[in-house]
């Protein structure tokens, strides 16, 4: 991928953690530790890779993504209030009664919501349900599925995950956050399912271990898929948990943020920072041209 | 003499023939189809039939997902296995979602008599109505059970439908007019409403006949959909008769009985007698055995009525 294009993703992502702050602004508290260490999946399908029109959000023939970890949905309206299914005002009304946008995603609330999420291990089954459906149909569409590490424990996960291999679904493609914490800790001291590659493999998937984070890396790891014929793909994208906040990356007690004023400021600096960064090497780049 | 029919023969054979005149029927099998009756399936339709094993969670979900592409999904397994077991899955994902998945229960209530609790089903009717927009069919004997499947097909939105095991008296002619969320009025009367339900419809046909002959008058009546309730025929029921007798083999609680009391104590309330099973885990042995354990055969039935109109 060209540079300009990776900054110009770069940029995007930094809105999109800059949304997730204005909706944690508005709710006062949410899910933030699970949806900043996803944004850069997030953004990557949104913003590249998924074959969608927010004019047409019904249209048959688009690429389908089913948040099935629905605790992270603040990345998802983030990522389709940027990406122009709803307007971004909408944000502002996280945590008001009736607002569109619950604290897990609501599919009859607005445009571009494909399933309704919050009770984990479901994302899989439907997902592979959706590829079923699109094979029959001949479509070239494919379904993305974003889950978290520690839902991988809900065994009905890997009821999914063989029917999908047994049904030779090469038209799913699924990321898992590996991000490492749950509520009570280290997923590996939780519930360990590691070695997760190994375990994937073993049911049938074909597997790629990468930096979850790194945007060039999902994208190209995505045009690698199907990474072997007639096998579901699966992606273990190892990131870092509230990832962008200098005072809660990797730590265990923002898997749910309730923000206070010191923090709210701090995060806001710490996205300021991060922008300076973003134009200091589009700077660089121009410079070099 | 009734004719008897096999119920889960009589639906494969409705699933078919809904199949060949609509491409988007897929059957899904949790292990379950060729003992659903749906045995023949896979050979004339293999491009719309998918086997996924014992996970009937799973297979819930992957239901839902078809049904995103305009598939109309029928999943038929062991009743406790689509309903209690699952039952978050029928929730959010075919509730919630509102999807178009026909999820069938066989051999529910208590006619997998020997198997015991595990494989009973008294539970259902109470666990699905709970879902908002699931529609609950209970058909009564083999050209409704055939009906049914038709009706559920058409019929956009997710449904559950239940049936028994044994074979089953034929109650109605062919042409009988059978319509989602209508009860049907067998016979009227004036003394008491006889209402039943499923698999013990025929129970409570026999019976109202038994009470015919002691000179009571019975309004006989099939609710065959749980989910949307005839409110309509139960509130003129209430109003007209003002007493009701309801008969299923399920658990009182949360099933026909306590729907209807739902409607009935808020709006036309009259004295009720329902016979189903209490709270406790049904035993097992044989079917007609079992039912009289708990006082659904018809001579039973005959006599709760009679003392219900008595005391």
């Amino acid at each position: 991928m060209e540079f300009k294009e990776i900054l110009k993703l770069q940029y995007t992502a930094l809105k999109i953690r800059r949304n997730i702050l204005r909706l944690i602004r508005a709710g006062e508290a949410g899910h933030v530790g699970g949806a900043l260490s996803s944004v850069e999946i997030v953004t990557a399908l949104y913003f590249n890779l998924l074959n969608i029109d927010p004019d047409k959000p019904k249209w048959p023939q688009r690429d389908r993504f089913v948040l099935s970890a629905g605790h992270k949905c603040l990345v998802l309206y983030a990522a389709l209030a940027e990406r122009g299914f709803f307007d971004v005002s909408v944000l502002d009304t996280y945590g008001s009664l009736d607002s569109p946008i619950p604290g897990h995603p609501n599919m009859h609330k607005l445009p571009g919501i494909e399933t309704n999420t919050g009770a984990l291990g479901h994302g899989l089954s439907i997902a592979g349900g959706m590829a079923l459906g699109l094979r029959m149909d001949k479509s070239q569409s494919r379904v993305f599925v974003l889950m978290g590490d520690g839902e991988l424990a809900e065994g009905s996960n890997w009821e999914a995950a063989s029917a999908a291999s047994m049904h030779k679904l090469e038209n799913l493609i699924v990321f898992v956050d590996r991000n490492k914490l749950q509520i009570s800790g280290p997923t590996i001291e939780v519930m360990s399912y590691e070695p997760l590659d190994e375990r994937w493999r073993s049911f049938g998937w074909s597997v790629r271990v990468i930096n979850g984070n790194d945007l060039e890396t999902i994208i190209s790891t995505v045009h690698q898929a199907p990474f072997k014929k007639g096998k579901p793909s699966v992606i273990i994208a190892d990131t870092i948990k509230s990832k962008g906040l200098s005072f809660a990356e990797g730590k265990v007690n923002y898997h749910y943020w309730k923000a206070n004023p010191e923090e709210m400021e701090q995060a806001e600096r710490d996205l300021d920072a991060i922008e300076t960064e973003l134009k200091e090497k589009t700077e660089r780049s121009t410079g070099d041209e | 003499m009734n004719e008897l029919k096999d119920p889960r023969k009589t639906f494969g054979e409705a699933v078919i023939e809904a199949a060949k005149n609509n491409p988007d029927v897929v059957v899904l099998s949790a292990d379950s189809s060729s003992g659903s009756g749906l045995a023949a399936f896979p050979s004339l339709f293999p491009e719309r039939h998918f086997e996924f094993g014992i996970m009937e969670q799973g297979v819930i979900g992957y239901a839902s997902g078809l049904a995103t592409t305009g598939k109309i999904p029928v999943f038929a397994a062991i009743a406790p296995f689509v309903t209690a077991r699952p039952f978050e899955m029928f929730r959010n994902d075919l509730g919630y979602m509102n999807q178009n998945v026909k999820v069938v229960g066989r051999c529910a209530g208590l006619t997998y008599d020997q198997l015991g609790s595990t494989h009973h089903s008294i539970d259902d009717i109470a666990l699905i109505r709970t879902i908002p927009g699931v529609t609950v069919i209970n058909p009564g004997d083999p050209v409704t059970i055939k009906k049914a499947v038709h009706a559920m097909i058409e019929h956009r939105g997710p449904c559950y439908m239940k049936i028994g095991n044994p074979k089953m008296p034929v109650l109605y002619p062919e042409d009988v007019d059978f319509r989602l969320g209508k009860g049907i009025i067998i016979k009227e009367g004036r003394d008491v409403a006889l209402i039943g339900t499923g698999t013990v419809l025929s129970k409570a046909v026999a019976a109202a006949r038994l009470l015919e002959d002691s000179g009571i008058s019975v309004r006989l009546i099939d609710i065959h959909t749980i989910k949307p309730l005839d409110r309509d025929l139960i509130l003129s029921t209430a109003r007209e008769i003002g007493k009701i007798v309801t008969v299923e083999e399920h658990f009182i609680a949360g099933g026909l009985g306590s729907a209807i009391a739902e409607i009935c104590s808020q709006e036309c309330p009259v004295k009720m007698k329902m016979i189903g099973i209490g709270d406790y885990y049904a035993s097992n042995g044989p079917y007609e055995e079992l039912i009289g354990k708990y006082g659904l055969q018809p001579d039973q039935i005959y006599e709760t009525t009679m003392k219900f109109l008595t005391t």
